[in-house]
């Protein structure tokens, strides 16, 4: 690739200078927990925070997708919460069902999204409304079906979360890894890669010149619902039941890593990269924390603090541009 | 009144106003004039405080004077009304006239019924009355732009910046302002007047100086000027020099597209005609017409409730843009920030965005070669661009152009549907985009050119359809290619609204 850029002398590799607010925010937060507590920089603790990191980085992954093509997914918390009640409510008296589950859910997850993204295009309603209502229903629904964590799964099903490849690389952290590396690879080399990012920036343009924009905001919707069912699968095999509020805080919890990975709200222009960059970010972050003993309500000023930050020096290098 | 020496303002890699001098008195209506980039405005924000200029000094009632922001120049009796006009729909007339400094009761509330008397009383001032308590978005824009001007009365405004103030309203709209305008400098105050309407310029400017490219033209007594010579010195060169030697299709040519009986609700009523290969043939007509629409319909961007289109030969009748660009036909939308240039990604992928296709191997998009073929159309249209990784929103317009031009040739070789090609761009980029369109016309294409800009018209195309209200209403070929008879089929029937 570096031979035909006949314009300037090839270098190897150069960092995306979008990414540089989060590489230097999680550099800092890594000197501080390896300065702070010693129990903070073992390989030990770097694993555990990689499986832990990785319903966030399902969730987020989705929401970034979404995101990227000029939508927002408000549902993504009810939809984890729904994959683990549907999954474990069904494999519990039927644990044959255990593998075809895991991708009936998927697809469950998948399907919502579809039917998000459906009818955002169909009705024009704004995608905040639509996926609201989403979560609305589903949240209702799941809370007539029960109202206490429920159902079960076989006992190999854990090994998702808590499973070790070689005793040390958590199964879980390295599938989130995967499906980071997947996305980013299908966003940067493959056509409908290069459509998501026109839609979102500019849909007409995009129309315009022959990209079917609906098909992608579709493919984006349906994403993020299957990547929030994945975490939903996660959360199952790590509590081995399904819970009917578990998804409560992923919503929001969802968007922090895309922000904080300099995607912009509204579409069309971002890194996947920042994304799993902003996960590790949060997740490094309040594991540091914990061990320094602070509350978790202190944690959320201190993130809140954070995203204020890292946005508005976004928006600064914006304007400067 | 005011009086600028040698004002240099730069951007970031751009000279915007190159040792420029401009004075303007009191009791004078100045009209300041010239093309798109010419720093018209940039001149203008640099007299309200709103920029401050690397070099020049600015003499403002007698005194030099440095803004430092625009509340001192403001305060200092200037006053600006921009194109988009500043008001707030949702408030009273009178609200609106003196939203920066309400009249008070004795309570330090706002003293509603002085403020309505003296609103009313503003407004007689230009001759004009609006009862004060009407919300500003139940007025037309003419009165809107009453208020806008009303409110610069309020305060002691010595200067007034009219920006293109006709851009949004009609004629008979239009006399009115230049009749409010002028009682307003016969009451001594200075108005600098925007336009780029020269028949405007001719009915209400005492003197006109013109920019150009960042550069200070001169200045004159509009009785020492005509059209010719007032265009002479915004483009810089004889109408001649512009446009290049038009060439009719060759005589055996086979229409590349035919359109019968067209219709797309509400705008396009009923439209036919044919293009033929090699053909640079105009669709003129005035705003909102609906020759936008008849491009959209053709190219399937709008839906068509009726209506029959041939292209190459073939049937093309259930169209969306994919199947319309994978056959040949490819269009070059009016407004190229919103509809046609994808301002996040870079250049490169803005030519490609058509054809990516090309450019996918079993491995994925092959972005080596995608680099390389906008390197090419950057050689090709000579786009000022650093490379092909660059963004495309901060090009000036004609660069941008280009590069639409880079991404339609590359993938549409039959027919091209150009609509505004020129719209924002300067004037040198103009003769080079009409000297590419003339090109792509001699390779063959057929090329349909939408423009509101007569003189673009009369001077590129070899044959021009006249469209009103949704219908085409004239072709004329020819020597019969004139503004007057364009316009004659353009107003044909609607001689109150128009002209």
């Amino acid at each position: 690739m570096a031979l035909t850029d006949t314009n300037r002398p090839a270098r190897r590799w150069r960092l995306d200078p979008s990414l540089i607010i989060v590489v230097l925010l999680l550099a800092a937060v890594v000197i501080a927990g390896f300065a702070l507590s010693d129990r903070f920089g073992t390989t030990r603790n770097f694993m555990n925070v990689l499986e832990q990191a990785s319903a966030l980085g399902f969730a987020s992954l989705g929401q970034a997708l979404v995101v990227l093509v000029g939508g927002i997914d408000l549902s993504i918390g009810a939809v984890v919460t729904a994959s683990t009640v549907l999954m474990a409510g069904v494999v519990e008296t039927n644990p044959a069902l255990m593998i075809p589950m895991i991708f009936g859910t998927l697809l469950f997850g998948a399907a919502i999204g579809f039917m998000n993204g459906y009818v955002t295009l169909r009705t024009g309603v704004h995608p905040l409304i639509v996926t609201l209502g989403t979560a609305s229903i589903l949240q209702g629904a799941v809370l007539i079906y029960t109202l206490q964590p429920t159902g079960g799964v076989p006992f190999w099903f854990e090994e998702f979360a808590y499973g070790r490849i070689g005793g040390v690389v958590p199964i879980s952290g390295v599938v989130m890894l995967l499906c980071f590396a997947l996305v980013w690879a299908f966003l940067k080399y493959s056509q409908t890669g290069r459509a998501i990012y026109a839609v979102g920036g500019s849909p007409e343009a995009a129309r315009l010149t022959g990209i079917r924009a609906s098909r992608i905001t579709l493919l984006a919707y349906s994403a993020s619902g299957f990547f929030a069912a994945l975490a939903g699968a996660y959360y199952v095999s790590r509590t081995g039941v399904g819970d009917p509020r578990v998804g409560d805080p992923m919503t929001l919890a969802s968007i922090t890593p895309v922000i904080l990975g300099g995607l912009i709200l509204g579409g069309g222009k971002g890194n996947i990269l920042g994304v799993l960059l902003g996960v590790f970010l949060i997740s490094l972050l309040s594991n540091l924390l914990n061990y320094m003993n602070v509350s978790t309500f202190i944690q959320w000023v201190i993130q809140g603090l954070i995203i204020i930050f890292a946005v508005s020096i976004y928006v600064h290098k914006g304007k400067k541009l | 009144m005011i009086r600028l020496d040698g004002i240099t303002k730069v951007f970031p890699g751009v000279k915007s106003l190159d040792k420029v001098s401009f004075e303007a008195r009191a009791g004078e209506i100045h009209a300041l004039l010239g093309e798109n980039g010419a720093g018209k405005s940039t001149l203008i924000k640099t007299m309200a405080g709103a920029y401050i200029p690397e070099e020049g000094s600015i003499h403002f009632d007698g005194q030099e004077r440095r803004w430092a922001s625009p509340k001192e120049a403001k305060d200092a009796g200037i006053h600006i009304i921009y194109q988009e006009l500043m008001l707030f729909p949702e408030l009273t007339v009178a609200e609106n006239i003196f939203i920066g400094d309400p009249p008070k009761t004795r309570f330090g509330t706002i003293d509603y019924k002085t403020m309505q008397a003296r609103a009313t009383e503003t407004l007689s001032r230009l001759g004009h009355a609006l009862d004060p308590r009407a919300l500003v978005k139940e007025l037309s824009v003419a009165d809107q732009q009453m208020v806008e001007i009303a409110k610069a009365l309020v305060g002691d405004t010595k200067l007034l910046v009219l920006d293109e103030p006709t851009a949004v309203i009609s004629g008979r709209e239009a006399e009115l302002l230049f009749d409010r305008v002028k009682r307003l400098r016969d009451e001594g105050v200075c108005i600098i007047y925007i336009s780029h309407r020269l028949e405007e310029i001719f009915a209400i400017a005492d003197r006109v100086t013109v920019l150009k490219d960042g550069q200070y033209v001169g200045t004159r007594d509009i009785g020492a000027l005509d059209r010719d010579r007032l265009v002479a010195m915004m483009v810089g060169r004889e109408l001649e020099d512009i446009f290049p030697r038009k060439k009719l299709p060759a005589p055996d040519a086979a229409p590349v597209l035919s359109v019968r009986d067209l219709r797309a609700p509400p705008r396009v009523k009923d439209v036919s005609f044919d293009l033929f290969a090699g053909e640079i043939l105009g669709l003129a007509g005035l705003v909102g017409a609906g020759r936008s629409e008849v491009a959209h319909a053709i190219f399937g961007s709008m839906p068509r409730s009726d209506g029959a289109v041939t292209l190459a030969g073939e049937a093309f009748n259930t169209p969306t843009p994919r199947q319309a660009i994978d056959r040949g036909l490819g269009f070059l939308t009016e407004d190229r920030k919103g509809e046609g240039l994808m301002l996040q990604l870079d250049m490169a992928a803005n030519v490609t965005a058509p054809t990516l296709p090309e450019f996918t191997t079993a491995s994925g998009l092959d972005r080596a070669q995608e680099v390389q073929a906008a390197a090419d159309e950057i050689r090709r249209f000579r786009i000022a661009i650093p490379g092909p990784k660059y963004g495309v929103s901060q090009l000036s317009g004609g660069n941008q152009q280009k590069i639409l031009f880079g991404r339609w040739t590359r993938a549409c070789r039959r027919v091209l549907i150009h609509d505004e090609p020129t719209r924002g761009v300067d004037v040198g980029a103009k003769v080079e985009i009409y000297e590419i369109i003339r090109k792509l016309a001699d390779e063959g294409v057929g090329i349909l050119v939408i423009s509101s800009e007569l003189p673009e018209v009369v001077g590129l195309c070899t044959r021009v359809l006249v469209m009103r209200e949704g219908v085409i209403t004239g072709e004329v070929t020819g020597a019969e290619i004139n503004e007057e008879t364009i316009m004659r089929h353009a107003t044909a029937a609607t001689r109150g609204a128009a002209a």
